[in-house]
C-alpha cells in the first residue's frame, strides 16, 4: 500500500516495512496494526519522517517506529534510530525539545477502597504543593546558578542529597537517574536561567500527577516482583527537564543547523540537524543533553517526594503504613550510548529514542537486581480518563528495536478541536462521575486532555505485546489528576 | 484583522505569516507569538528594549528573534507588547536590528495562555511571494 505516496508494505500482524529508496541509507520500518495504520497515518506526516530519519550518516539497521508514531519535529515522536559512533552524527531532533520527558511510578500499601473518600482532598493538596502549569515554579527554593550546575552534574542524586528522597529511588531510576559523563559546562547561562525555579515542577500540556488504582493484572509474577496487586493505589508522574531542557534543544539546533553547512550533509529537513558524534559540536550537544537529562530526573525526584509528603499527611499515615517506593523511572526522549548486536557483532551505538521508552530485557546489566527476571518495567502513560500500562522489557526488543518500545498514546485531535467539543460542558462533572478528581490551572487544559483528544493507549500496548516487544504486566485507571 | 492565519496542527501552534516586506514579516510573526502565549494582549505602557541578531539564514534569524521574544517571557517575566523599529540588512550574514516595547509581568493583568517550549524550523521557509514574503511557523508548546 501507499500512504503519502510511499510505498509501504506489511511484514507481519505488527510490522510493516518501508524500502529504501532515494537517499535513504536504511529502510523504515514501523511496529503497528492495520487499524492504526488506516485509521491514524493516512493524513500524517510521521511516515515521510521515517523517511527522513533514513537518510541520517552512520544510521544503522532501520530507522524505527513504534505504533504511537505520529508527526514530530525532525523524527516523528515515536522513532528510533542507531548511530555509528564513528561515522554517524547525533540529532537534537531525535531527542525533541523536552529532553529526558519521562514518567515514573510510585507504589503504596493502600487499598483503593479504604481512601476512596479521601481522594478529593489528597488531589487538592497534591494540586497545592506541587506547582503546575505555564512558567510554574517554586517547588523549592529559587536555586543559584552553581547550584543548578550541581544538579546537572549529578541529576536526582542530588535531590536525594538533600532530603528529596532515598537511595532507594536511585537504585529504581534508569541510568540511577544521572548520566555520568553530562557537561554542564556545556549548558548556556539562558537555559541555566530558564530552569532556576523549576526544579521540582509539572509544566502544562500533557504533564500530569496522577492518583491511580492498579485496575487488572496480566501477568501475577511479573507484577508481584514489580510490588503490584489489584486494587492498590500508585502515583504516576510525567514530566520533563522543563524549560532548561527546550533551550538546551533549541541552542543546539541553531549551532547545528549552521555546523550542517560545515559538514555538508543534505538532510530533507531542517529540524533533523545534527552533527558527526565525534566532532565538537556533537560532542557538547551530547554532554548539554546529558545534562538536562539529569535536570529532568532531580524534577521527577523532586515532585514524587513532595507527593509522598502529601500523601502521609493528607491520610495521616506513617511511612511504614503507606510503604511507598519507586517501582521504576523512565525516560522517553533521549539519546544514549549504548551496545546493541548490529548484524551479528556488537557495537556502541547512539540510540535516539522520540518518544520511544527504553525496554531492556530480563538478566540486562542495566538495570536493577530485582528485576533481572522479569525485565525492565515499561511504563506507558494513556490519557486522563481512561488508563496507563506496565510493560516489562524482552530479549525481541533487544534484536528488533534496539532495546525500545512504545512511549503513549498520542494525540488525535488538535487542542482547537478538543476545546470546540469540550465547549458548553461540565467536564470537571463529567470525570467525576467517572470517578476521577481533577485539579488543574485552567479549564482549557481539561478540555484540550480529555480522552478524546487522544488515541486509545490500548491500542498501542497492544502491537508491542503481541509483537513481543514488551509485554503486559498491568493496567492502571486515575482516580485523581492534577495537571498545568 | 489579524496579520496572520492559524493553521490546524494536531499537537500544536502553527501560523502562516504574509507581510510586504522582511521587517513586517518578522513584526507581523511577533504578533503571532504573542497571540499565542497570551489571551488578550495587554494594554499597558511599557519599557523599551534593544536586540541585535545575526545569523546565517533568514530562518535561523526569525528563531532567534521570536526565541528571544520567549526567553524574555519565560525567564525575566517580561512580555514584548510591539516592535517600535526594526530593520534586516544582509552584509554576508543577515543582521537584525530591533527596538521593541515590553513590560514586566508583575503589577500588569494579563493571562497566560500557553507555555511555548520553543519555536522550531519544521517547514519554516521564508519565501518571497508576488506581493512580498511569506513564512510557516510551528511553535512547540
Amino acid at each position: 500500500m501507499k500512504i503519502q505516496g510511499i510505498e509501504i508494505n506489511q511484514l507481519t500482524d505488527t510490522l510493516w516495512e518501508i524500502p529504501k529508496q532515494g537517499g535513504m541509507l536504511v529502510p523504515g520500518r514501523i511496529y503497528t496494526s492495520k487499524n492504526l495504520l488506516e485509521n491514524t497515518l493516512q493524513n500524517d506526516e510521521a511516515i515521510k519522517q521515517v523517511v527522513n530519519v533514513a537518510h541520517l550518516p552512520g544510521i544503522q539497521k532501520y530507522s524505527l517506529a513504534m505504533p504511537d508514531i505520529h508527526w514530530g519535529y525532525g523524527f516523528p515522536i515515536g522513532g528510533v534510530a542507531a548511530t555509528d559512533l564513528d561515522e554517524g552524527v547525533i540529532s537534537p531532533g531525535g531527542v525533541g525539545y523536552d529532553i529526558n520527558c519521562g514518567v515514573r511510578l510510585a507504589r503504596t500499601s493502600l487499598e483503593f477502597d479504604t481512601i476512596r473518600k479521601r481522594i478529593p482532598k489528597l488531589v487538592e493538596n497534591l494540586f497545592k504543593n506541587i506547582p503546575t502549569g505555564v512558567g510554574a515554579s517554586g517547588a523549592i527554593r529559587k536555586l543559584s546558578a552553581k547550584e543548578i550546575k550541581k544538579i546537572l552534574e549529578k541529576g536526582s542524586q542530588w535531590a536525594v542529597e538533600q532530603g528529596f528522597g532515598t537511595d532507594e529511588d536511585i537504585i529504581f531510576t534508569e541510568e540511577q537517574g544521572r548520566l555520568k559523563n553530562a557537561n554542564p559546562d556545556a549548558v548556556s547561562d539562558r537555559a541555566i536561567e530558564r530552569g532556576m525555579d523549576q526544579a521540582g515542577t509539572l509544566g502544562s500540556g500533557n504533564h500530569f500527577l496522577e492518583v491511580d488504582v492498579v485496575e487488572e493484572i496480566y501477568d501475577e509474577e511479573k507484577a508481584g516482583i514489580f510490588g503490584l496487586f489489584k486494587g492498590q493505589i500508585v502515583i504516576l508522574i510525567h514530566t520533563g527537564s522543563r524549560g532548561l531542557g527546550y533551550q538546551v534543544c533549541d541552542d543546539y539546533l541553531k549551532i547545528l543547523v549552521e555546523a550542517g553547512n560545515k559538514y555538508g550533509f543534505r538532510l530533507p529537513d531542517k529540524q533533523l540537524a545534527c552533527a558527526p558524534i565525534n566532532s565538537e559540536e556533537g560532542r557538547n550537544y551530547l554532554g548539554a543533553m546529558q545534562a538536562a537529562a539529569n535536570f529532568a530526573w532531580n524534577n521527577r525526584q523532586v515532585i514524587m517526594h513532595l507527593a509522598k509528603k502529601t500523601l502521609k499527611q493528607t491520610l495521616g499515615v506513617s511511612g511504614s503504613e503507606l510503604d511507598f517506593h519507586l517501582i521504576y523511572d523512565v525516560c522517553h526522549n533521549i539519546a544514549k550510548i549504548e551496545e546493541h548486536n548490529i548484524n551479528g557483532e556488537k557495537k556502541k551505538v547512539c540510540v535516539h529514542r522520540k518518544g520511544a521508552t527504553r525496554a531492556f530485557p530480563p538478566g540486562s546489566e542495566f538495570i536493577p537486581q530485582k528485576y533481572s527476571s522479569t525485565g525492565q518495567p515499561v511504563l506507558i502513560p494513556g490519557d486522563m480518563g481512561r488508563y496507563s500500562y506496565v510493560l516489562a522489557g524482552t530479549e525481541k526488543a533487544m534484536e528488533e528495536t534496539f532495546g525500545s518500545s512504545c512511549h503513549g498514546a498520542g494525540r488525535v485531535k488538535s487542542r482547537h478541536k478538543a476545546l470546540k467539543i469540550g465547549k458548553g460542558r461540565d467536564l470537571v462533572a463529567e470525570l467525576k462521575k467517572e470517578g476521577i478528581e481533577i485539579q488543574a490551572r485552567g479549564y482549557r487544559t481539561i478540555a484540550e486532555e480529555m480522552s478524546y483528544a487522544y488515541k486509545d493507549v490500548s491500542d498501542v500496548v497492544e502491537v508491542m505485546h503481541k509483537a513481543g516487544i514488551s509485554v503486559k504486566v498491568a493496567k492502571v485507571r486515575p482516580v485523581g489528576v492534577i495537571k498545568g | 484583522m489579524k496579520n496572520f492565519r492559524i493553521i490546524e496542527h494536531t499537537a500544536d501552534i502553527a501560523v502562516e505569516v504574509r507581510a510586504p516586506d522582511l521587517e513586517k514579516l518578522f513584526l507581523y510573526s511577533a504578533e503571532a507569538w504573542l497571540n499565542a502565549v497570551v489571551y488578550t494582549e495587554p494594554a499597558t505602557s511599557g519599557e523599551m528594549k534593544e536586540i541585535k541578531l545575526e545569523s546565517s539564514s533568514l530562518e535561523v534569524l526569525l528563531v532567534e528573534f521570536l526565541g528571544e521574544l520567549n526567553y524574555l517571557l519565560n525567564t525575566k517575566r517580561w512580555i514584548y507588547l510591539n516592535t517600535e523599529k526594526i530593520s534586516i540588512k544582509q552584509n554576508g550574514k543577515f543582521k537584525l536590528t530591533a527596538v521593541i516595547k515590553g513590560t514586566k509581568l508583575n503589577g500588569i493583568n494579563v493571562k497566560l495562555k500557553n507555555e511555548i517550549k520553543a519555536i522550531t524550523f519544521h517547514q519554516m521557509n521564508i519565501e518571497r511571494t508576488e506581493s512580498g514574503f511569506k513564512t510557516k511557523i510551528i511553535f512547540d508548546i
